[in-house]
């Protein structure tokens, strides 16, 4: 499987098919059976997860995990200072900017514990582009919340992409998916069933075998 | 008034007390505080390891101890000046605290603790059986820091090495590494995915840990000039803990406060014997399950929503 730099792929598949899993293996917590990952030329397989956060693979997890006895504007230090090269002042900064960016500014001082769940969403957004990463792997961003905070979210994905982020996007709410994807590859099982345009994967028999069984149409 | 300002008068006011109790106290209550100041810097460096990073560890006085009896023997076999000897000291308290933060990587809760109980046993029962070198039970004998030093001496210099400690340890929480031990704490996946070197930093927060535990021995031993290995005992870390949890283990303050209150309170209650740890011991489980922040940490979180409750009427 090979992303291009600048695109917007979306990952799907039923529950189990190796989704997150791949994503684990791609940002160095887990390791691989087999198989190598190249990023930007470079064999990758078996970093440490902080060492691909630091060359540019950022991510987010399913349930956040954002640091909630940490202030907001902490939070987003942890990773502007964590290379150990940027001064505090130049890390504030652009954490500050990000903040406003995302309507998180007003929330700078306040525990993250007191964020609501969308919030929290948000926050690991912004860490995450504190990294200034070039490929930003999406964990099911959209579980439980808001539509017109899913709306906003939708919004910074697509300028985030345009200023050239690649982005892995893997979530279950196909309205998303295919409303922000160009390409879409769903796995079953840890295979690659189907690789293509939201319109070739909304009408593939192996997709819809692998969402509703074989039998789905034999009724 | 600001947070930032009530936080320096408060140290203002602990400090000019600090300075002005050896003109009001005895002997004996001198030299009982600057055993505070020991425990002090010991509590506070495993508020530093338990509060911050959120590993835990049970072998802080057997750091301690480490550091006590690598000075106290490099003065009397090699000849090294005492203050030397204490350098010594805490460079192989550090380098020992570094070997187990490595091996305890993977371990977490009741299975790192126990490997650090299983650690400082290891150290304890190492100093009492080798009798040739260390007089085991019975005590070895300690070069003093300072030559005909007066109590009043060693008050103020335990002083300044406290307030040098804990503010070394207030410098460095901090500055990003305070920030990267929180993190650590709170989720080590999510620290990892931000950049955080979490193995290094982990492995780290042992080694600077135990780096200030083997000074707190160090000073102990070349003050009370004798070395036990009874000073690695569960007991005195139990102690150590109950001091840092009452104080407020989340601030490296807090749990140094704590220290010397709990040493001026186990001194003052001598009467009740053995009595005395039982009621620490309640002490502790009341503080924790009514007062996790510590008494300290009550007082300073009262006075703050007081102040900021002041500044909003205004």
């Amino acid at each position: 499987m090979t992303v291009e730099e600048g695109e917007l792929l979306g990952l799907i598949g039923p529950n189990g098919s190796g989704k997150t899993t791949l994503l684990n293996i791609v940002s160095g917590y887990y390791k691989a059976d087999a198989g190598t990952i190249a990023y930007q030329g470079r064999a990758i397989l078996g970093h440490a997860p902080h060492k691909l956060a630091r060359i540019g693979i950022g991510r987010s997890f399913q349930i956040t995990k954002i640091f909630k006895r940490l202030t907001v504007i902490e939070n987003m230090l942890v990773a502007g200072l964590s290379d150990g090269k940027a001064a505090r002042a130049e890390a504030q900064d652009r954490a500050e900017g990000l903040l406003r960016d995302l309507k998180l500014d007003r929330l700078r001082d306040e525990r993250a514990s007191s964020l609501s769940g969308g919030q929290g969403k948000l926050l690991e957004f912004a860490r995450i582009m504190m990294l200034s990463p070039k490929i930003v792997l999406l964990d099911e961003p959209f579980g439980g919340v808001h539509p017109e905070l899913k709306r906003f979210m939708h919004d910074r994905i697509r300028k985030w992409n345009a200023a050239g982020t690649t982005i892995i996007l893997i979530s279950h709410d196909m309205g998303s998916i295919f409303d922000l994807c160009e390409r879409v590859v769903t796995l079953s099982y840890g295979d690659i069933i189907c690789d293509g345009t939201p319109e070739e994967t909304r009408n593939s028999p192996a997709v819809l075998d692998a969402y509703l069984g074989d039998h789905h149409g034999s009724a | 008034m600001s947070l930032t300002m009530l936080r320096v008068t408060g140290s203002g006011l602990l400090l000019a007390g600090f300075l002005i109790l050896p003109f009001v106290l005895g002997d004996y209550w001198i030299y009982t505080v600057t055993i505070g100041f020991y425990y002090a810097i010991l509590a506070a460096s495993w508020a530093l390891l338990v509060g911050y990073v959120g590993r835990i560890s049970f072998a802080q006085t057997a750091m301690a101890g480490l550091g006590g009896y690598v000075s106290a023997l490099s003065v009397q076999y090699i000849g090294l000046p005492p203050v030397f000897g204490l350098l010594l000291g805490v460079m192989i308290a550090a380098a020992i605290g570094f070997a187990i933060g490595w091996l305890t990587l993977q371990l977490h809760g009741a299975y790192l603790g126990l490997t650090t109980i299983a650690f400082a046993e290891i150290l304890r029962i190492t100093a009492t059986a080798e009798y040739n070198l260390t007089e085991g039970s019975r005590g070895l004998q300690v070069v003093p820091l300072l030559e005909n030093g007066t109590r009043v001496e060693y008050y103020f210099l335990f002083l300044m090495i406290t307030l040098a400690c804990l503010a070394l340890m207030t410098w460095l929480l901090q500055s990003r590494v305070g920030l990267f031990f929180q993190s650590i704490r709170e989720d080590e996946d999510g620290a990892a995915s931000l950049g955080v070197n979490v193995t290094l930093w982990k492995i780290m927060a042992f080694a600077i840990s135990s780096a200030f535990a083997g000074l707190a021995g160090g000073l102990q031993a070349h003050f009370v000039q004798l070395i036990t290995p009874s000073m690695m005992s569960l007991q005195e870390m139990g102690l150590v803990l109950a001091m840092a949890v009452v104080g407020g283990f989340h601030n490296v303050i807090f749990a140094a406060l704590g220290g010397v209150g709990l040493q001026v309170l186990l001194e003052a209650l001598r009467e009740l014997g053995e009595w005395r740890l039982v009621v620490f011991g309640l002490l502790t489980l009341l503080i924790l399950r009514a007062a996790p922040n510590g008494i300290f940490g009550i007082i300073f979180d009262a006075l703050a929503k007081r102040l900021l409750t002041k500044g909003r009427d205004e």
